[in-house]
């Protein structure tokens, strides 16, 4: 018995519901903001979610690690935070909730059915298994050495060398390691194996193969989310967002030192 | 610079872009899409500096151009633009760069020792290294939201 979002007059909610439709908010805006949302996305999807189960008006305050949802209908209103940690790009499950809110904003869906479609966007494992993904990381960072002027051995070098760094950030993330220690790690593993492109003598331009092998840590998305951020108005979780993606680089830079400093390559 | 070597550098970037794609978990039928604005964005790029023009304006206008495609990808499949901006730029984010600029810092630092020259060289090379590389990163980002702030002006859902 779910009204239209586009209707200006709307049942008071119960408490029960209230309570209910908040939760709910919570649980796809926190999805949203772990797998790699930027604010905007996160408040918009949000609100269109409330209002489209009935609330009146919803005030939601998004932050990198934190999100705090107010919903009103009629006279009642309930407030919430939910915590967010843990971060990993899922652009698959960005996509599912980004049409689940526009699905429920028409008014195709009710509560009891948008939880169950939530429920299914959690369970839902990635698309592509992970040797697929480590294969095809391989292959775009080989392809990043070819940009770079790299010859074919630097191509294969560099293919073998972030291969096996994907294997061990997968694993690390796995084990809950601290991220950044992950990333530092992983660089590490790949400038190692790179850096066989030099004392292996297989090539002339081993620092292809060292910058490109590290290219799939680098912190593309947190640094873009935080340039949208901060344009968009949301300061605070835009510094925070580019403070994250200075650390990554200076993690990705702490591991490949050592990896240099250990074979004296990467000149 | 000839077309064989365009369509050399359309390639190798378009398989970088669906490489960082697959590992974003992007679904299967964006993937064609992710490709696609990864290579040509990149190919654009790379025509634009063989015109003149300079890294970071050239990144620019390229990482506009792949902000309105993924504005009309995602039109087409239904799908939040992020998805393409993202895994478009993806090819073109300054990774040399920013490894040369590391290079530099750690060298200044007296950690590793690649170079003679006076440390006052060293210093000023790596600043420039450090700039070129935070301005294409901005270029980056300003060009993939660039629809959404030209053309979204004022609609608050919020």
């Amino acid at each position: 018995m779910i009204e239209k979002a586009a209707t200006a007059e709307k049942r008071p909610l119960t408490h029960t519901e209230l309570t209910d439709i908040i939760d709910l908010c919570l649980w796809a805006g926190q999805m949203l903001l772990q797998h790699g949302a930027n604010s905007l996305r996160v408040e918009e999807s949000v609100h269109r979610l409330g209002t489209g189960l009935g609330c009146n008006w919803l005030d939601i305050v998004v932050r990198t690690e934190s999100l705090t949802i107010t919903a009103t209908s009629g006279d009642e209103f309930r407030t919430k935070t939910r915590r967010v940690v843990r971060l990993g790009i899922n652009m698959g499950r960005i996509t599912d909730l980004n049409n689940l809110s526009r699905r429920v904003s028409e008014g195709q869906l009710d509560r009891f059915q948008a939880r169950a479609a939530l429920e299914q966007i959690d369970r839902q494992p990635g698309v592509y298994n992970r040797w697929l993904v480590v294969g095809m990381v391989g292959l775009a960072c080989a392809a990043f050495s070819r940009l770079f002027g790299g010859d074919w051995p630097v191509f294969g070098v560099t293919f073998v060398a972030t291969a096996v760094a994907m294997l061990v950030r997968q694993e690390l993330v796995q084990r809950q390691l601290n991220p950044f220690l992950t990333v530092a790690a992983s660089a590490f593993v790949a400038g190692l194996i790179a850096s066989s492109a030099a004392w292996l003598q297989l090539s002339q331009q081993p620092q292809v193969a060292m910058s490109a092998s590290v290219l799939l840590l680098a912190p593309g998305v947190p640094l873009i989310n935080a340039a949208h951020d901060l344009i968009r108005g949301y300061m605070s979780n835009g510094v925070t967002r580019g403070v994250t993606g200075l650390l990554i680089s200076m993690a990705i830079a702490v591991g490949l030192l050592l990896a240099i400093l250990l074979t004296g390559a990467g000149i | 610079m000839n077309g064989w070597l365009v369509a050399q550098d359309l390639l190798w970037s378009a398989v970088a872009a669906l490489g960082f794609a697959v590992m974003f978990n992007v679904p299967r039928r964006l993937l064609p899409g992710c490709a696609l604005a990864g290579g040509l964005g990149h190919a654009l790029r790379a025509v634009g500096m063989e015109l003149g023009l300079p890294l970071e304006v050239a990144t620019l206008v390229a990482a506009t151009t792949v902000g309105f495609l993924s504005e009309w990808l995602a039109k087409r499949y239904q799908s939040p633009r992020i998805v393409f901006g993202v895994s478009g730029v993806i090819p073109m984010v300054p990774g040399v760069l920013a490894y040369q600029t590391m290079l530099g810092v750690f060298e200044l630092a007296g950690l590793i020792n690649l170079s003679t020259d006076p440390a006052a060289d060293e210093l000023v090379r790596t600043a420039v290294l450090g700039i070129k590389t935070g301005l294409v990163l901005i270029s980056l980002a300003l060009g993939i939201i660039a629809p959404n702030l030209l053309f979204r002006r004022q609609q608050p859902v919020v």
